[in-house]
């Protein structure tokens, strides 16, 4: 008999229970949209923030302090080669791409300077890859190099080649030489070809980039790199990162696993330093610190406005729902004159609207991923992860509103006198 | 009594009387307008609040000097500095360098001003304590690991001055600081004292600035300082500025997509609403014709309903949106949100229509039926 009366009431209530429907499937799809969006913005506001190029430069260890202004570097050569200068072997590098958290190193590239003069001038050479190829031992192959690790960079012009004898030359060194696209470029004993002109707004605009291999044939330094940038997808830093960062011997096992297999910065760069010989691996605080602030801030911001407007979407529904039970009193006035108990009235009434609620949320649940596509392709031009996380997360809210919302109606309801509502009072 | 005074006593007995459903009305559209309120406040006030968390990247505007010179004076800094907007400059550092000597290595050592430093470099790590006077130093890490140095030990500098005497004098380490960047190599001590030393005061290699200001506004600024202070050449940090345009606008496109989804999905929810509370009244709706009420009164009468409940609404969803807002605000940025005044009037309009509209639609259904029809129940 219960089971024939929610037939009926299924079959025959349509309009009523409808609507009941169609609001349960606009807040449902308002929240799978919201919550999908929530959880895979930190990952997306990540990739926006690599823009801001290398969070990690790899140094050999020991090496003599690096110094930026030139009048330091004649002193140090008078005062004796009392430092002998390290290097970094560039055989070393597609090996970080092999690390645990190679997935998350997004872009590197070596660096190996040196003084040369061009055409009675001295002027600063910088080795590098531009777009590197490397074939990895794992079957793998990567490209990497400077053309994404800089993608700030104003360039006029093409990208170097690696294998070529181009060259890259900074707007202020190429001012003072009288350098266009296209000239000769005369180094040392080589003469290059200026391959573009580039503006970074930083110290590189006084400088000259030219493939690696350049560099260490006319500085005489086979295979020697003095620095690599690398680019990561990190997890901002909490307390254990902070201690494991100061020394990593001084966790417990379990939080140097713990540690060692989350991709905070510091974890990277420890098996950076695991891989490449004698190096160190050292955060770059401006830029590691500042996306952990903002990815943070990103992400609560995020998480407030999804609550919020989930629980404004979770009143509006209810309040929906229980004006869509109300709406029965004739009905339940019958009901309860030819004898029906308040239990029972209510049971069917309740198991009715969940029913409903569930049609309804399932199809809010397709119309919320689609939405977050929607969102995640107009912002960021990528999809959203879909997350199974959502999917318990909405069947609970779905039952807390429905729930919430019939409970006042079917109080009142229950409280209805059979013959007043039958009169049409 | 009077039309005017009837229609009146109408509504507010309508609205009185039917004080448990006109409530549940009353408190979908103030959800509404919370929302709309709320969400358009943060909306508008994300680039400025994001823009002042982008600070924390440092600098994004280097003065260094024009026409080929080297150094350029403090007094022109603090020139274009006063050009800059007071309220979204973050900080103005100076850096000037000096090559110095302790236990025959050489260092570079840098005279800036600590508490611009903290502002602009908000990132620097410091193990120990900033310097305050003018014989107390501060080391980069690398520094203290070449020369085995620590916080409360002393160091021992040496140089030539501007006039080429030479110089010495005992430091204190208060603190060692970590950045992972060239800093790490500097020795950092304070400007004035580093100016004393070198016998030559009111020039720096370069000055460090920090606006809360987008990629546009900074090169408008730029511009200005290039014409008003024609010493000194701006140069706009660009990795810092592009990237941070990038993201924000990113960010306030989602806001706004959000924004506009839960704003859809709300005034979906307060039609639905009115539309019920209008369409249950048909049994009054049919003895008002009975009783030869015409069918322009009784749309005026339900409009007249389904302004004040706007209104209502409206009211209420401004003072709650505005929490809203500024829970976000304080919560997430720590900082109390600009309020735009403007929005009040447009979310009071924009709830009293979609109410009124709301009502208009199936009062349109409800006044075409015969009223014997109605009242017999059928």
């Amino acid at each position: 008999m219960f089971g024939r009366m929610l037939r009926g009431a299924l079959t025959r209530q349509k309009g009523k229970l409808l609507m009941v429907a169609f609001a349960m499937a606009l807040g449902v799809s308002l929240a799978t949209a919201m919550l999908n969006v929530m959880m895979d913005v930190g990952d997306k506001v990540n990739q926006e923030l690599r823009t801001y190029g290398a969070n990690l430069t790899v140094v050999p260890r020991g090496a003599s302090l690096v110094n930026e202004l030139y009048d330091l570097e004649d002193e140090r050569a008078e005062a004796g080669a009392s430092i002998p200068q390290k290097y970094l072997a560039e055989d070393d590098l597609p090996k970080m791409k092999m690390i645990f958290w190679a997935f998350n190193i997004v872009d590197f590239a070596p660096f190996l300077e040196m003084r040369a003069t061009s055409a009675g001038r001295a002027v600063t050479l910088v080795g590098t890859w531009f777009d590197k190829h490397l074939d990895l031992p794992t079957g793998e192959s990567v490209d990497t190099g400077m053309k994404r690790l800089k993608s700030w960079w104003d360039i006029g012009g093409e990208w170097a080649r690696d294998d070529g004898r181009d060259a890259m030359i900074g707007k202020n060194l190429a001012d003072r030489l009288g350098l266009k696209v296209g000239d000769v470029f005369p180094a040392d004993r080589q003469n290059l070809t200026v391959k573009a002109i580039f503006e970074s707004g930083g110290p590189e605009d006084d400088q000259a980039f030219v493939p690696l291999h350049l560099v260490q044939e006319l500085s005489n330094r086979p295979g020697a790199v003095e620095r690599v940038d690398v680019s990561a997808l990190t997890t901002p830093e909490n307390d254990l990162a902070r201690r494991a960062a100061q020394d990593p011997n001084s966790l417990s096992r379990r939080e140097w696993d713990t540690w060692y297999c989350t991709a905070y910065i510091s974890a990277i760069a420890y098996q950076i330093e695991e891989v490449v010989a004698d190096s160190r691996a050292k955060p770059v605080l401006q830029v590691a610190e500042s996306e952990g602030a903002i990815l943070r801030k990103t992400q609560l911001l995020m998480l407030l406005l999804t609550v919020l407007s989930l629980a404004c979407a979770a009143l509006a529904i209810s309040n929906l729902v229980t004006a869509g039970v109300m709406e029965r009193s004739a009905e339940i006035g019958l009901l309860k004159a030819i004898g029906a108990t308040g239990a029972a009235v209510s049971l069917l009434i309740l198991t009715e609207i969940v029913l409903t609620s569930l049609a309804g949320g399932a199809v809010g649940y397709f119309v919320g991923l689609g939405f977050a596509q929607i969102i995640g392709w107009t912002v960021f031009g990528s999809a959203i992860a879909t997350k199974g996380l959502v999917i318990p997360l909405v069947a609970i809210l779905v039952l807390i509103v429905t729930l919430l919302g019939s409970l006042p109606a079917i109080r009142m309801l229950l409280s209805l006198r059979p013959t007043e509502v039958l009169h049409g009072r | 009594m009077t039309k005017r005074q009837m229609y009146m006593k109408m509504l507010l007995s309508s609205l009185l009387r039917r004080r448990s459903r006109m409530t549940v009305a009353l408190l979908a559209i103030a959800i509404g307008a919370t929302v709309l309120l709320g969400m358009t406040t943060i909306c508008y006030d994300i680039p400025r609040q994001m823009g002042r968390e982008f600070r924390s990247y440092g600098a994004n505007m280097v003065f260094v000097a024009a026409g080929g010179e080297t150094m350029l004076s403090l007094s022109d800094v603090d020139r274009a500095a006063a050009l800059l907007p007071r309220e979204s400059l973050v900080g103005v550092t100076p850096y000037r360098y000096k090559t110095v000597r302790s236990n025959m290595q050489p260092y570079t050592l840098v005279g800036t001003r600590f508490e611009q430093v903290r502002k602009t470099s908000p990132w620097w790590k410091v193990s120990g304590a900033w310097p305050t006077t003018g014989t107390e130093i501060l080391i980069g890490s690398d520094v203290a690991e070449f020369a085995r140095l620590s916080p409360g030990r002393t160091i021992a500098i040496s140089g030539t001055n501007a006039k080429g005497a030479r110089f010495s004098r005992e430091m204190t380490i208060l603190g060692v600081v970590r950045t992972g960047g060239v800093e790490d190599d500097f020795l950092f001590m304070d400007l004035t004292a580093l100016e004393e030393l070198a016998g030559d005061a009111g020039r720096v290699e370069l000055a460090e600035v920090s606006v809360a200001m987008n990629a546009a506004g900074l090169s408008a600024l730029s511009a200005l300082i290039q014409r008003e202070v024609p010493t000194i050449a701006p140069r706009l940090v660009k990795r810092v500025t592009q990237s941070e345009t990038s993201v924000l606008s990113r960010l306030q496109a989602l806001v706004y997509l959000v924004t506009l989804v839960v704003l859809v999905l709300t005034m979906i929810c307060v039609a639905t609403t009115m539309m019920t509370v209008v369409m249950e009244r048909r049994k009054e709706i049919g003895l008002k014709k009975a009783l030869g009420a015409e069918n322009r009164s009784i749309v005026a009468e339900f409009l007249g309903e389904g302004v004040c409940l706007g209104l209502g609404g409206g009211l209420l969803g401004v003072a709650f949106g505005w929490l809203f807002a500024q829970t976000i605000s304080v919560n997430v940025f720590g900082r109390a949100i600009s309020f735009n005044i403007y929005l009040v009037p447009a979310t009071l309009a924009a709830s009293i229509i979609v109410t009124g509209a709301a009502c208009l639609i199936p009062i349109r259904s409800a006044t075409e039926v015969e009223p014997a029809l109605v009242l017999r129940g059928e």
